[in-house]
């Protein structure tokens, strides 16, 4: 059973049809990269995908969940998580603190809705001892437990899409969809996120099940390095899928990123 | 100023007054006149060119150490927090002990009262401005609600102030969520203005619904409180307040009793307050301050989480009107108008978002101020006027702006600059 199936999605602005008819699925265990050139509605997919834009048309299956039916919070506690292409911390926040408000759903529970630990009188305290110990292991996971305490706006640029990246783990997602999470790093911290994300698919990082990835990258040495399956975009459509050596074949491919021969 | 320093300033200084000199000393310096002769004579004023190579000497010091004084000063941001670990016991146990204190009359206590009424709206208000981030420019209809809701109450079912207090403060946290449903998915300055309309609409509905409200008469005898069923009559008659403890009856056993109920009112929303700020729901509410887009990718309901807050800020909203109406024994629409809002967002904004200790201290200084400079009738409010702005620019985040995180990892708590809070 796949972890997640888009069939035939749309999504129209107006005269723009900025993706259409779009299937693929995301197998679980499994990385799959999105890629397509500029404009080619990478991140428009992934917002409908993520429930921040309501699909014109199609279907998106996680498991039996109907995601395309769920208002926007919901999709997160359907086991969806996401960061962004431009960071989104809580920048006045601590790095611990984004990570607690990242387990909001299970402290509330655990809280009695705010009354009960108010009072004084839940099984709060236990509850937050498991939250911060998740925490800590995903700090000491994507390397920011010395930061721990600083403001998540004061950290270099890599550590936040690693913070970003941390957060989003720690709602307990099924699927992981990372914005392009290389934008902007040297290589050595572009090597150094792919094991993460690799150890995020096998297991391996903080003790956490694994999860299924879904990648959009502009940076062909990670998405190549690391992806099991590669979704190709342009204008919209999509324009080849498989695994990434015979993507890089693929003369469709090529056209859509080098542009095509004159016809002679 | 240190003697590296003081070298690298006068140096400095030499080079301006040196640029001076050469600039100078042939626009000032030299001057053609008309001689008796008929020809030009050049005449020398080099006495004016070393006053004025002085003067830009001197005046290049002063702004050198100006700036440095400036640098120290904005250096260490964490003055007031530091203090604050002392301040704020300081304050809660000058204000425990004020009735007792030798010096405290009527007068001052009636002042302790108003005050203490504005801390408690102040930090109300403060849940929903400065933790949830949500602009409420109408925060004063709540306030009127519990008010009128208390007077109604007492005055129909003479039911007693213990009964009548919760009834107001929820029924003010109900006319919350009924206002926030509708108008929370609105952002910024489109909920400013819907609030602020909400406030208006409250307050005219107040002047012209006149067989409930008693229109612009308002609603006059409201019972006042009673200690625990004991009445604080002044006859001393048996089953007064004065008769069952054996004192002499006094009017000032009202007023002190006033003065406590509202200390422990606001202490109340002070320590709902403290203790949500450390559980989920308050920290959802600060995420939704800093990103919404963020929080509803956690899985944060962002609609029901900003209606707590919007009910919460309203409930304590409604205790204080319901405190308001008890003490005064008389409301009408006036006490209820925009300007008492402005006033209580003032008093958060200057005290700093979020910052408990920083909405006290606003309030005092600017009611108690504004009690205390009462003498100088119209000049307060340029005094007023004049203090506000000196603050905005010497703090612009307020008095205590920044941020104590609410959970550590290494038990170190170090307060998060200003400029990284976010503020809705």
């Amino acid at each position: 059973m796949s972890a997640l199936v888009v069939s035939n999605v749309t999504m129209r602005f107006g005269g723009l049809v900025a993706v259409d008819r779009v299937s693929f699925a995301a197998e679980p265990g499994r990385i799959t990269a999105v890629i397509g050139p500029n404009g080619a509605g990478k991140t428009t997919l992934f917002n409908v995908i993520t429930g921040f834009y309501r699909g014109s048309a199609g279907t998106i299956m996680l498991g039996d969940t109907a995601l395309h039916r769920l208002p926007g919070h919901r999709i997160a506690l359907a086991g969806v998580a996401r960061t962004f292409q431009n960071i989104r911390l809580f920048g006045g926040m601590t790095c611990l603190e984004n990570l607690l408000v990242a387990q909001h759903r299970a402290l509330m529970a655990a809280s009695g809705f705010g009354i009960g630990a108010v009072l004084g009188l839940s099984r709060y305290p236990a509850a937050e001892r498991r939250a911060i110990e998740r925490a800590r292991a995903w700090l000491v996971a994507t390397d920011l437990l010395d930061r721990a305490d600083d403001a998540a706006g004061a950290l270099p640029y890599g550590a936040q899409r690693r913070l970003e990246i941390a957060r989003a783990m720690c709602t307990t997602p099924r699927l992981l969809c990372l914005d392009e999470p290389a934008a902007g790093l040297n290589p050595r911290e572009s090597t150094a996120l792919s094991a993460l994300i690799v150890a995020i698919r096998d297991g391996t990082a903080a003790e956490a099940p694994p999860c299924s990835v879904l990648l959009i990258e502009h940076d062909m040495g990670v998405v190549m390095g690391i992806s099991d399956h590669v979704v190709v975009l342009d204008h919209g459509a999509r324009i080849a899928m498989g695994p990434p050596a015979a993507i890089r074949a693929d003369p469709a491919v090529i056209a859509a990123y080098l542009g095509e021969d004159e016809p002679a | 100023m240190n003697r590296a320093a003081l070298r690298a300033a006068l140096r400095d200084a030499g080079i301006a007054a040196a640029v001076a000199l050469l600039l100078f000393a042939p626009m000032v310096g030299l001057r053609t006149d008309v001689g008796p002769a008929g020809a030009l004579i050049l005449r020398p004023r080099w006495g004016l060119v070393a006053l004025l190579v002085g003067l830009v000497f001197c005046g290049r010091l002063a702004i050198l150490a100006w700036q440095t004084r400036r640098k120290a000063r904005l250096a260490p941001p964490k003055g007031l927090p530091r203090a604050g670990r002392f301040l704020a016991p300081a304050l809660l146990g000058f204000a425990v002990l004020l009735p007792v204190l030798p010096f405290t009359g009527r007068y001052e206590l009636d002042i302790g009262i108003l005050v203490l009424t504005y801390v408690m709206l102040g930090w109300g208000l403060n849940i929903v401005v400065g933790l949830a981030g949500l602009l409420d420019l109408g925060y004063v209809a709540f306030y009127a609600i519990g008010a009128y809701s208390y007077a109604l109450l007492a005055q129909t079912f003479g039911w007693s102030f213990w009964v009548c207090l919760p009834l107001a403060g929820i029924l003010a946290a109900f006319w919350g969520v009924l206002l926030g449903f509708p108008v929370l998915r609105l952002r910024g300055d489109y909920l400013a203005i819907v609030t602020l309309g909400f406030g208006e609409i409250i307050r005219i509905i107040l002047l012209n619904w006149a067989t409930v409200t008693g229109g612009p008469n308002g609603i006059g005898g409201i019972p006042r409180p009673s200690f625990f069923g004991l009445p604080f009559s002044s006859d001393g008659g048996p089953g007064s307040f004065a008769a069952t403890f054996g004192l002499e009856p006094s009017p000032i056993h009202r007023v002190i009793f006033l003065y406590y109920l509202i200390l422990g009112l606001a202490l109340l929303t002070n320590w709902v307050t403290i203790r949500l700020r450390r559980q989920p729901l308050g920290r959802a509410w600060e995420a939704l301050r800093e990103d919404e887009i963020a929080a509803r990718a956690l899985g944060i309901n962002v609609t029901t989480t900003k209606l707590t807050a919007f009910a919460l800020g309203a409930l304590f909203g409604g205790f204080a009107g319901a405190f308001f109406a008890t003490r005064q024994g008389f409301i009408s629409p006036e006490s209820f108008t925009f300007g008492e809002s402005a006033i209580i967002l003032a008093i958060v904004v200057l005290g700093g978002l979020g910052s408990q200790l920083g909405v006290a201290i606003a309030a005092l200084v600017m009611i108690g101020g504004f009690e205390l400079f009462r003498d100088l009738d119209e000049w307060r409010m340029l005094f007023f006027g004049g203090a506000m702005v000196v603050i905005m620019i010497l703090k612009p985040r307020g008095l205590v702006g920044d941020r104590a995180p609410t959970v550590t990892l290494g038990g170190r708590k170090t307060a998060i600059e200003s400029s990284m809070v976010g503020q809705g």
